[in-house]
């Protein structure tokens, strides 16, 4: 304990050097944090999923495939079910903006007893029932447009030969980890129109079924009951918990998860690299110093140690900067805003900020190792006679 | 002028730290390259997939041929349209084609969504150099249940090898008989079948997603586009298969953004990591520069030279991480596609604007790393130079 004030000193002797080596680490952890976040958020959420009992039942080959609108009911009457709707993604323009949010046709009815961690006022959510037309959409997409309750909200079908004319009647809230820029309209309002127009083969499609179990425990067995049911008909269901559903479509970025790895080991890499550089720089300018050190009596370990502690002094601090400062900077300001719909939120978790501080420790300990191990050993007649 | 061989014998002279910034330099340059080949490859697949003369026909509205679809009857009578180019034997460049998306699983294990499509007679007349090499199998026989799959494919999914078996979903599968190539076109994500196989298959007989067709001439191509677009016959969407595959960036759009903030980030990392090196550079050369100064080289000579040593240093350190991008050329990749959620297969291309990140991200760092430290050359008393020890 004694000697920090001796390693805090000399992480100050040349400050030039220790603050670029702290603004290095810090910089590459701010970047290392999103990242890591950008992948774990999905499987974070996912797992947070599990105790919604929440089952999505989807055509057994994918998105694309049709699940029969007649099910919700079939399903609905199974014992052991609190509610369940159909999610049919509408995927609609916005004037000339594709994709511009997610939009979903869902049961006015069940929705929000199903998502039942979304608040929605519950006069707004009987204007949303009653009419046929309306909408309703999250806080956040309500407050980067500026919309609010009674606005037209006109969506052009891309996938549906049917545009919808919404109108906004109720705006729900929730968990920052949430969703929280959909808009959910009536999904019979969909379908009466795709009924009518030339189109009617597409009708009658509930895209997927979200159901919410009373119990957890039913959830395996329930599963396999609705996938055995259909298993023999023209359009096959697999039925997956939430959970699943969702690390699926992380599963669909494995490739670049990969990628995005290579890179983080690469950083790491040359951080060591840069941070080591600086450490053995410091070193050499203080050989005599370190000479001295052992003649009056100072041991190889305690030297040893005396460096490693310096180089974790200065990466940690790095570290801690970067991978915090990541943290709270996203806490305050919502990124999500700016992904132009690709995030629907953004965060960098407790977990994923101390991984960052831990990752920077060990860059310190790595870098500081090999200029440590030359200073312990070089012997004290060598490291007197040494010029700078 | 300070000659340059005062620098390169410099960091030779220091080589040990030369190494390790070279090192750390070259690390993220090749990360960042990573990333931006990405996206050069998936922008090539996209030109070279568009042919000029060619057009896409999808239903009013839509710009993704996963969206909707229309009638076969509607497309049937397109290809009777005048204008349209003929191929060997006279058969009309137009193919009529669906594009379905399935669960597929991955070679080790996993589950993505890939495209199924369905195609016609003159489909691969329609693809940039598309030819099925040399033992690597044979066209699919409609009517049988086989499947020809892209090379790229053929590596990523189970059974994807020829006489294996991919499986579609629960119900459908389809026997490998044949591995094509296309110049890195998009259809090289795809696994081909026959159209009237697949609309059986999964219920959609008199169905289609789009009519893919060439013409004649730019003069034909218009007037096609006019007619399809007006007649009361179609009132479909003709595209331009340039404009087509040009809109179809968000991925790209999605990694541009993601591959600039890990370079800008990365970037400024390694700036203070060269400007650490720098320092300790001038520092350590204290006298030097001072008698270089006693010699009459002006103080923008000293500045120049510095300045030169940083950029050396980091060119060095960009020139490796370049160079290490090479082996990976050619790798393909499954990402995931914004417009339709199937995976589609990129290869990594390390080109013009993989050169121009690199070239720009060491410039960027040589430049800024070195001001700094070149500055408290410049500014140095001449006097108080030479007293250093």
């Amino acid at each position: 304990m004694k000697y920090l004030h001796y390693i805090y000193r000399n992480a100050r002797r040349n400050p030039v050097r220790s603050v670029l080596t702290i603004a290095s680490t810090a910089v590459t952890l701010f970047l290392m944090m999103i990242l890591v976040s950008f992948f774990n958020i999905n499987s974070e959420v996912a797992e947070g999923f599990e105790k919604y009992n929440r089952l999505i039942i989807m055509n057994s080959e994918g998105f694309a495939g049709m699940v029969p609108i007649s099910r919700v009911r079939e399903i609905a009457a199974k014992p052991g079910i609190v509610a369940v709707t159909p999610f049919s993604w509408y995927g609609g323009k916005y004037g000339e903006e594709e994709m511009p949010f997610a939009q979903f046709g869902v049961d006015p009815t069940t929705i929000f007893s199903i998502y039942d961690e979304l608040t929605v006022p519950p006069d707004q959510l009987k204007a949303f029932i009653n009419d046929k037309a309306g909408c309703v959409i999250g806080r956040k997409l309500a407050e980067d447009r500026g919309w609010k309750i009674g606005d037209p909200l006109p969506l052009k079908g891309q996938i549906y030969s049917f545009d919808l004319n919404l109108t906004i009647r109720a705006i729900y809230d929730g968990p920052p980890d949430r969703d929280l820029r959909m808009c959910m309209f009536n999904w019979e309002y969909l379908d009466e129109g795709l009924k009518k127009g030339v189109s009617s083969a597409e009708s009658g499609n509930a895209g997927i079924i979200v159901l919410k179990a009373a119990d957890g425990d039913r959830l395996v067995s329930l599963s396999r009951e609705i996938d055995d049911e259909y298993r023999n008909t023209d359009k096959p269901t697999r039925t997956q918990t939430e959970e699943a559903f969702t690390k699926m479509f992380g599963e669909m970025m494995r490739d670049l998860q990969w990628l995005i790895t290579a890179i983080g080991m690469a950083v790491v890499f040359s951080l060591v690299v840069v941070a080591g550089n600086a450490m053995a720089m410091a070193l050499r300018e203080r050989t005599t110093e370190v000479a001295i050190l052992k003649a009056i009596g100072f041991n190889r370990s305690l030297i040893l140690n005396l460096v490693l502690a310096e180089a974790v002094l200065v990466a940690g601090l790095g570290g801690l900067i970067g991978s915090f400062g990541c943290k709270f900077l996203c806490d305050v300001v919502d990124i999500s805003k700016y992904s132009a719909g690709t995030l629907p939120f953004f965060y960098v978790s407790w977990r994923t900020a101390t991984l960052g501080l831990l990752v920077s420790l060990l860059i310190g300990l790595l870098s500081g190792s090999i200029p440590a191990m030359a200073a312990a050993r070089r012997s004290v007649i060598q490291g007197l006679r040494k010029v700078v | 002028m300070i000659p340059i061989k005062y620098n390169t014998r410099n960091l030779r002279v220091r080589w040990v730290t030369t190494t390790l910034t070279v090192v750390g330099t070259a690390m993220i340059v090749w990360s960042s390259c990573l990333i931006f080949s990405l996206v050069e490859g998936l922008q090539h697949s996209m030109s070279v997939s568009g042919d000029p003369l060619d057009l896409i026909v999808l239903r009013k509205g839509s710009t993704n041929e996963v969206n909707g679809g229309f009638a076969k009857d509607t497309a049937d009578a397109i290809l009777t349209l005048g204008g349209i180019a003929r191929g060997e034997q006279g058969m009309p460049l137009a193919a009529e084609e669906l594009v379905y998306i399935a669960v597929v699983e991955r070679n080790d294990g996993t589950h993505t969504n890939a495209i199924i499509r369905g195609v016609s007679p003159a489909s691969p007349a329609l693809r940039p150099k598309f030819e099925i090499p040399e033992g690597q199998g044979r066209y699919f026989t409609p009517g049988r249940g086989e499947c020809i799959v892209s090379h790229n494919v053929s590596k990523r999914f189970k059974g994807a090898k020829i006489g294996g078996v991919i499986r579609v979903g629960e119900k459908q599968a389809y026997r490998v008989v044949g591995l094509f190539t296309s110049n890195g076109s998009a259809a090289e994500s795809e696994i081909w079948v026959d159209i009237n196989d697949l609309t059986r298959d999964i219920g959609r007989v008199g169905n289609i997603s789009c009519v893919q067709l060439r013409a004649n001439s730019a003069e034909d191509r218009a007037q096609l586009q006019k007619t399809i677009e007006n007649d009361v016959r179609f009132k479909l969407s003709a595209l331009e298969e340039q404009d087509f595959f040009a809109k179809q960036t968000a991925t790209s759009d999605f990694l541009k953004v993601a591959g600039t903030l890990i370079a800008v980030l990365l970037t400024i990392g390694a700036m203070f990591a060269a400007a650490n090196t720098m320092y300790a550079a001038v520092g350590a050369r204290t006298r030097e520069i001072g008698t270089l100064r006693a010699l009459g080289f002006s103080r923008f000579d000293i500045l120049i030279s510095f300045l030169g040593e940083s950029i050396l240093l980091c060119l060095i350190g960009g020139a490796i991480g370049l160079l290490a991008t090479i082996p990976l050329n050619s790798l393909s990749f499954g990402m995931s596609n914004f417009n339709n959620f199937s995976e589609s297969t990129v290869t990594l291309r390390a080109g013009p604007l993989v050169m121009a990140v690199a070239m720009s991200m060491t410039l960027a760092m040589g430049l800024f790393g070195g001001l700094f430290p070149a500055l408290r050359a410049v500014r140095m008393d001449v006097i108080k130079a030479l007293r250093e020890l």
